[in-house]
């Protein structure tokens, strides 16, 4: 079989894929319901899960679990709005609250996975800690089945989006009850909808990203700990505004910490990819204390007229 | 047959809530008084304790003449140095202290280096998303580069109570004699976080603190700089509780990578904090009492819920702590002791003025 891609390029983009897709999740979660969630990473885990009981207990193919992912991980959400963040906005909980309930949440779906680990390990024999997907995937045109639809359905679910937010009366109200819930209210804006079908996304989007991060990399419960920094670096180079600056923070973070680091390691020994971790941290440090409005607050007029003087031309 | 608890049981339940105090009474200085929400408490505890590992083993090695590299021999030159503790009760004492002031120091320095990004004027939820991620690489630095403790195969560290197992007091064994001395360089640590954090909660300071973390806006407009407020009480909390670290890699004898992660060093003090009482130094300590009680408890039983569990009771503590977190946070987010308001003058002095207004209205009616 010929690959036309090299592997480092397919590894880095199902990342960033992956990556992007749970950092417009948190954006999304805060910027429309003003929630913090922490447990973003771990929605993903639910989703490898899901993919997880679909391909070895079911015994569908990996990418027929896709719907069941998504719709698993925004039941997923819908829950945690319902029984969570709805109980807690009730009783008019700071931000702070919201953001602690998130991390509970994480810790409590953290140990929820593992107990489920554990009942697939003893009643059905079966390996449900550090496996991939590998063997699963599929080459489509000579490519990586999981680089061909982890990207279109990213690029997708990208439009679908953007046509929501910008073309429809929804996703008008959902910017509306984002800036100023009690106006929006006001106008007529079913906010308690709104916010359903947030949360809903919001689970749905990081449960489909964990389809494809098993193929290339060992999976277990605990692996959103690994993940989460990167999504959180991503929103923040973002500046946690918009979707769209969510999703090119996330695609630079994920790309500089695979295929850069990559780069870094066949110059300075193989060691450094250890630290690939770094790199999302630096990341996050960087951002904070040179741009703390994220790639949002960046100057570009200024940036040409410096690329302007050294002879590049605009 | 269900076994009980024996003193063994009780003397760990009481190492274990004394370390977690100065944990918890130092986190309710950041969060519950000032309102910082720390999720890398982890590393603060982390860096006392990490630094137990690499500091005073080496340290007594050369000070003793003990020759050899000290990672690659490490189990020798610490058995060598803990033989000279063990004849030693003063450099053990000595080695005890001077860890004790280097993890005050170095986790206070990681604090000022935690809240650095205030100066930046962050928004306190990006200040917790960030403290959450160097929180994460720092285990995973210490974890990954040998030179510090190994790495995930760790180190022993001198065991400064070892002289403790010379004598025998009130018959306790020779372990038990350790715990105990244990005990009682932990409540020492104590008694003076104790001391400072409620001498701080009484004070003008521990009033500007909860006026910081009501409104900060206004504050500002006081003249007040409220972000070298907020690092000022980073860079405290932390030092104390690094020396929580300390004690605890002490507990232990042995540190690996893995110690330290946020579950147990972040997101149960916040637990602990939450469930006493935020800004409620009573509280804390009762919210402590219980929630440790409870984990050494399911510990203790382990073997015993094992038989009718279909699943490892290792994860209950994740559940237990996220279903409680989530359920105070809704039904009880003031704790079991609720914050009292700051009186500047006493009860009954208010009582008087307030009396002597209503009879002015009367009057003037």
């Amino acid at each position: 079989m010929i690959h036309i891609l090299p592997p480092l390029i397919s590894h880095s983009i199902v990342f960033a894929n992956t990556i992007a897709l749970m950092a417009i999740s948190s954006t999304l979660t805060l910027s429309k319901t003003n929630v913090p969630n922490f447990a973003v990473a771990t929605f993903g885990t639910v989703g490898i899960y899901i993919a997880f009981t679909c391909v070895k207990l079911i015994g569908l193919g990996l990418y027929l679990s896709i719907p069941f992912c998504f719709f698993g991980g925004g039941v997923v959400g819908v829950l945690t709005y319902l029984l969570v963040i709805k109980p807690l906005r009730k009783r008019g909980a700071t931000s702070e609250e919201l953001m602690i309930s998130t991390l509970a949440l994480d810790i409590f779906l953290i140990a929820l996975i593992n107990i489920y680990a554990d009942y697939l390990t003893r009643s059905f024999k079966i390996m449900a800690r550090d496996f991939t997907f590998s063997v699963y995937d599929k080459q489509i045109f000579g490519m990586d089945g999981v680089f061909v639809i982890s990207t279109s359905l990213f690029f997708l679910i990208f439009i679908a989006l953007h046509l929501l937010f910008t073309r429809t009366n929804l996703g008008v109200a959902m910017k509306a009850m984002g800036e100023k819930p009690f106006l929006a209210e006001c106008d007529g804006v079913n906010t308690e909808l709104l916010y359903l079908i947030t949360w809903f996304i919001a689970g749905a989007l990081p449960a489909l990203a964990g389809v494809f991060f098993p193929v290339y990399w060992i999976s277990n419960p605990t692996i959103s700990l690994f993940v989460v920094v990167t999504v959180f670096s991503g929103c923040v180079l973002g500046g946690f505004t918009t979707m769209y600056d969510s999703a090119l923070g996330g695609y630079i973070v994920a790309i500089a910490q695979t295929a850069l680091v990559s780069y870094l390691s066949s110059i300075f020994g193989s060691w450094i990819l250890s630290y690939n971790f770094l790199v999302p941290l630096l990341t996050m440090i960087v951002v904070i204390f040179v741009l703390p409005e994220g790639i949002k607050g960046l100057k570009w007029e200024k940036l040409a007229e410096i690329l302007h003087r050294e002879g590049i031309p605009r | 047959m269900i076994s009980f608890p024996g003193i063994d049981f009780f003397m760990v339940l009481a190492v274990y809530i004394i370390i977690f105090l100065i944990i918890t009474l130092s986190y309710n200085l950041a969060y519950g008084y000032t309102g910082i929400p720390d999720f890398g408490r982890a590393m603060a505890a982390g860096a006392g304790g990490f630094l137990c590992g690499y500091f005073p083993g080496r340290l007594a090695a050369r000070m003793l003449g003990i020759k050899g590299d000290y990672l690659e021999q490490v189990i020798v030159v610490v058995d060598k140095v803990n033989l000279a503790l063990e004849q030693s009760p003063a450099l053990s004492i000595g080695i005890l202290i001077l860890s004790l002031i280097v993890g005050f120091i170095v986790a206070g320095s990681l604090g000022l280096f935690a809240s650095l990004p205030i100066f930046r004027g962050i928004r306190l939820f990006y200040l917790g998303v960030t403290l959450l991620s160097i929180q994460i690489s720092f285990n995973t630095i210490i974890y990954h580069w040998e030179p510090i403790i190994r790495g995930e195969h760790g180190v022993p560290v001198p065991d400064p109570f070892r002289w403790l197992t010379r004598y025998n007091l009130f018959g306790l064994s020779p372990g038990q004699m350790r715990a105990l001395g244990m005990i009682v360089a932990s409540t020492i640590v104590l008694v003076i976080t104790w001391y400072f954090c409620t001498s701080l909660a009484r004070s003008p300071a521990g009033r500007l603190l909860k006026a910081v973390r009501d409104d900060e806006k206004c504050i500002e407009a006081l003249g007040r700089d409220v972000k070298r407020l907020y690092v000022k009480v980073m860079v405290l909390s932390y030092a104390l509780t690094g020396m929580a670290g300390v004690l605890f890699a002490y507990y232990q004898g042995y540190i690996i990578g893995l110690h330290f992660e946020r579950v147990t060093w972040t997101f149960w003090p916040i637990a602990m904090v939450i469930l006493g009482g935020l800004a409620s130094n009573k509280g804390t300590v009762l919210g402590t009492a219980l929630f440790i009680t409870m984990k050494r408890l399911i510990t203790f039983y382990k073997r015993d819920l094992e038989g009718f569990l279909p699943f490892s009771p290792v994860w209950l503590d994740g559940l237990l702590l996220g279903v409680s977190l989530i359920i105070l946070l809704i039904y009880a987010p003031r704790g079991l002791v609720p914050e009292k308001p700051e009186l500047t003058i006493k009860r009954s002095d208010i009582e008087r003025l307030r009396r002597e207004v209503l009879r002015t209205e009367e009057d003037l009616d």
